[in-house]
């Protein structure tokens, strides 16, 4: 099977454009999405996130357009200004399915336009159109701008120009390239929108072994509770989550510094179902549907837990207003409730209600100085750095790490800050899939984050859901890879390719000065209680455990003591 | 990582899935190998390396199981299609090697989470905990005796190709050692007064349930229901290590914490709903599933009986075809049912113990009218 991808490379500065066909080696070996997009980062692995030349990419996931549930996602990715890492964040929506139809797997931006750009892929033609936006438009008007356009649209908003830097990319407005400050690379490109349209349909190798495999993923998403459960995100969105966390004590309240919010009924998705009856959408081709919305979008579960429970406050208006804002000005929701709740700490102060959508708008609008930065770099130049809770200046989700060990481990060895769905140990350690784990314990956990960031590294490849493996798994995923791809790999050898990129990102970030002193967590998590109560004990980290744990995780992965790939295997990964 | 090698261990030896000590061999991987055994042999190591895992398990079947495997590995050669429903949602197919030879094992274990080794037993893994390796052994073990005792009978009814004399062979000397474990119900019969009343008769009947191979522990599930909540076994929990693991569910809907309940909750409901009961029991009775599958596939909307039990078609969850469509009603007189394939659920008006009493006596039954049918058909 001739496995090639199709990368557009367009180079603002001089307004260029050039399809080519990848080298069917490389296309074989990275497979699309998160993995080519590594690839493609790790050739300039030292460069600056806001340097012209720095590529920001597009990539789909290789199952795009087949028929395979939960499939339609891509990738965006870059040098995250915010973290100086490499970052790559999936993305829903429609644009993945576009680029497909428009016989592109990826497109790879570097350049920065003299003007503010619209880039426009239409039935194979690439255009630079000089963009109408004003200033300070919203994303609302960015995308009805796009109205009569039938295709997929990727937009930055007002955040991203004003130099926020978390700011992100909306895709068909409501779809977020979530973490990291993706939308800052690509405002400092001078680029707006991206707009793509395409009609060609994605070849499928074996429609008959596809529709035997979507059979099987279908049982298997019908007999998961955490999906097509009465309470699962299929019936309420990941705000399912809000109750669990908080009966388990871990829910971040107080910038952290507490593990349970007496007030999460307050947000809790059945409050949210009863009292605003909100309506389902899915990206394309998910059965799922996990995003609600009512007159507003209805925040995701992180959102509702971090403007909630961790700045203290119990007024869901307040809440989902905070959060259209950032869904209107193009800012990653966490961060800015994780950074306003770092403030309050350093400030002693709490800001609720109406104070806390006051200060989302202040980021919003520009008015402030600190706070579009982030909290690591807001809590260093306040003097009291240890308040922002951030591993590699991404801000920690709404897990608490004293409630779940594996993922403490897991946000230390996160490729891109503290991020929750590197490994997604939430799978086994609460929600029991695919079996449950001790929470509370190190013990096994080094190889089992290893193997499920091997293993979401393919997901985010193939263009897969994270919440579609709380009922599937890759065993059934991989038929249908080969199915639609014509590759003949199995489960095994997707888990080998999830493992090289994995080892890529990580040679990436050791490039960029990372190491072992950086995968840590702050300090509170080692040395603060969080709150016990109703028979669970939320103690702090052993500091000793989570170190030994880290070193076996090194071996594991096999990097040296200070976190960098060993030099034997990046020979054996040719990096 | 010792700590699961060493529980695992026993649960296989305990459930009657092995015999002996010797047959089993665990291994947990984390920087290293954790086994039962001493030292770690060339082909296991070999099998870590080519597979991104954590845990294996090689272990020889106890001698009536071990036979039944042998002889489908005979009959398919190279793989067993299970016919059962969850196995098909949740193992699809087992792959049949000649011998433990680490490329051939590790092409099965690529695609599957286990694989029978003719001249050795079955193979399993895991890639969060050995409990995932020990389910798929369990799980293999149920669908080829549950494939083996349906293929005889259907072939012999008319409903499926006939059985080689050597099956038959075969069926008949094991027959009598496969009978359903008899023994007296200890379980109280007080109607539950507190919430630790309800979670203690859960904890003893779901024992009583392993105890008995009624049910192989992972799967199965148990509830209770009092003053609008239902107290119900957790997805994935094992029935004979209940405490810890029952969630506290409100009737109206009112909390999300169910998320991490069993599969079957809104089955639960509407069983609750339809027949006013108080507490539910479901287990994979092996008579029950294979009698269940006597006959033609049962449609969706088809009902037929094993005497006056209703069987009932629907998969495992809330879908489509789920069978919260289909066995709720079927309940609602006979305060039982089979779904078809799957495994029976038995309600009580007013406790769990009650409820066990159905699910063992629908388990005698469809073993009698399994070895009756034989009589008349072998």
């Amino acid at each position: 099977m001739d496995y090639a991808l199709q990368v557009l490379y367009v180079d603002l500065s001089a307004r260029t454009a050039r399809q080519a066909r990848l080298d069917t080696e490389i296309s074989q070996r990275y497979l699309g999405g998160r993995g080519i997009a590594a690839y493609f980062l790790s050739r300039n692995a030292t460069i600056s996130a806001l340097d012209p030349q720095a590529p920001l990419i597009f990539a789909a996931g290789a199952l795009t357009g087949s028929r395979l549930p939960a499939a339609g996602r891509m990738i965006v990715a870059a040098i995250s200004p915010l973290t100086d890492t490499l970052c790559s964040c999936s993305v829903g929506g429609t644009l993945a399915r576009e680029l497909r139809r428009a016989g592109i797997d990826m497109i790879m931006i570097t350049g920065r336009s003299q003007s503010e750009l619209v880039l426009r892929i239409e039935d194979g033609a690439v255009t630079f159109e000089e963009s109408t936006c004003a200033a300070s438009s919203g994303l609302e008007d960015i995308f009805s701008g796009f109205k009569g356009f039938k295709g997929a649209v990727a937009a930055v908003g007002r955040a991203a120009f004003q130099g926020c830097l978390y700011a992100n990319i909306m895709v068909d407005s409501t779809f977020s390239s979530g973490r990291g400050g993706l939308g800052r690379v690509m405002a400092a490109k001078n680029l707006r929108a991206l707009a793509v349209k395409g009609r060609s349909r994605t070849h499928v190798c074996d429609s008959q072994a596809e529709e035997l495999s979507r059979t099987d993923i279908m049982r298997l998403f019908d007999a998961a509770p955490a999906i097509m459960g009465r309470s699962g995100i299929r019936n309420y969105g990941t705000g399912a989550l809000v109750d669990l966390i908080a009966a388990r004590r871990m829910m971040p309240t107080a910038n952290f510094r507490r593990t349970y919010f007496e007030d999460s009924r307050a947000f809790c998705a059945a409050r949210i179902k009863q009292s605003m009856e909100p309506g389902s959408y899915a990206c394309h081709g998910c059965p799922i549907a996990c995003k609600k919305k009512g007159l507003h979008e209805i925040p995701e579960y992180e959102t509702l837990s971090h403007f909630g429970a961790l700045n203290e406050n119990s007024d869901l208006a307040a809440i989902i207003e905070a959060n259209h804002i950032c869904n209107s000005a193009g800012m990653d929701t966490i961060t800015t409730a994780a950074t306003i709740a770092c403030l309050a700490e350093i400030r002693a102060e709490r800001y609720t209600g109406a104070a806390l959508v006051e200060k989302v708008a202040g980021i919003a609008e520009g008015t402030d100085e600190l706070l579009p930065l982030g909290s690591a770099r807001l809590a260093h130049a306040m003097g009291k750095p240890w308040t922002s809770m951030s591993v590699k200046a991404l801000e920690m989700p709404a897990y608490d790490p004293r409630g779940a060990y594996g993922m403490a481990l897991a946000y230390a060895t996160s490729t891109r800050g503290a991020c929750h769905l590197r490994a997604y140990p939430i799978s086994h350690e609460i929600l029991r899939k695919p079996v449950a784990t001790d929470r509370f314990t190190f013990a096994g956990k080094a190889r089992i984050i290893k193997i499920a960031e091997d293993l979401n590294a393919v997901v985010d490849s193939i263009g897969a859901c994270k919440f579609a493996f709380l009922g599937a798994s890759l065993e059934e995923y991989a038929k249908g890879f080969a199915a639609v791809t014509g590759l003949a790999y199995d489960t095994q050898d997707l888990m080998r390719i999830g493992d090289h990129i994995y080892t890529l990102e990580r040679w990436i970030n050791t490039q960029r000065g990372f190491s072992v002193k950086d995968d840590s967590l702050p300090e509170r998590f080692f040395t603060e209680e969080g709150s016990s109560g109703a028979g669970i004990e939320i103690r702090p980290i052993d500091r000793a455990a989570f170190d030994e744990a880290l070193q076996r995780y090194y071996r594991i992965r096999a990097c040296g003591p200070d976190g960098a790939p060993t030099k034997r295997r990046r020979e054996e990964l040719g990096l | 990582m010792m700590d699961q090698v060493q529980k695992y261990h026993a649960k296989l030896i305990r459930q009657g899935l092995v015999d002996t000590q010797g047959a089993v061999e665990l291994y947990g991987l984390d920087d290293e190998i954790y086994s039962n055994r001493d030292g770690v042999p060339e082909a296991v190591s070999a099998l870590f390396g080519r597979l991104n895992i954590n845990s294996l398990i090689i272990a020889r079947p106890n001698p009536v199981q071990w036979a039944i495997i042998q002889e489908l590995s005979r009959i398919n050669q190279t793989l067993i299609c299970p016919c059962d429903c969850e196995s098909l949602t949740f193992i699809h197919d087992i792959p049949l090697v000649a011998h433990l030879e680490p490329s051939a094992v590790a092409q099965a274990l690529n695609r599957r989470k286990g694989c029978i080794v003719k001249d050795v037993g079955i193979v399993t893994t895991g890639s969060v905990s050995l409990e995932q390796a020990f389910i798929s052994l369990s799980s293999i073990c149920f669908a080829t005796f549950v494939k083996f005792f349906v293929d005889c009978l259907n072939g012999l009814t008319g409903f499926g190709a006939r059985p080689e004399a050597r099956s038959l062979d075969m069926l008949s000397s094991v027959m009598d050692t496969c009978r359903p474990l008899e023994g007296v119900n200890t379980l109280s019969r007080v109607v539950p007064k507190s919430e630790d009343a309800i979670l203690e008769s859960l904890d003893q009947t779901g024992k009583i349930v392993v105890d008995r191979r009624l049910v192989d522990s992972f799967f199965g599930n148990i509830s209770y229901r009092d003053a609008g909540i239902i107290y119900i076994s957790q997805t994935g929990s094992s029935l004979d290590e209940l405490p810890g693991h029952i969630d506290r569910v409100p009737l109206d809907g009112s909390s999300t914490c169910e998320l991490t309940a069993s599969s079957e909750l809104l089955a639960h409901v509407r069983v609750y709903e339809h027949t006013g009961d108080k507490a539910i029991l479901h287990g994979h009775p092996r008579f029950s599933v294979i009698m269940s599958m006597h006959g033609k596939p049962l449609s969706f909307d088809e009902k037929r009986f094993v005497a006056d039990v209703p069987v009932v078609a629907g998969e495992v969850g809330a879908g489509r075809h789920g069978l919260v469509h289909t066995l709720p009603a079927a309940m609602e007189q006979t305060h039982a049912a089979i779904v078809h394939g799957h495994g029976t659920f038995a309600s009580s008006p007013g406790t769990v113990s009650e409820a066990f009493d159905a699910l063992s006596a629908i388990e005698h039954l469809c073993y009698e009218r399994y070895q009756s049918l034989m009589t008349k058909y072998a």
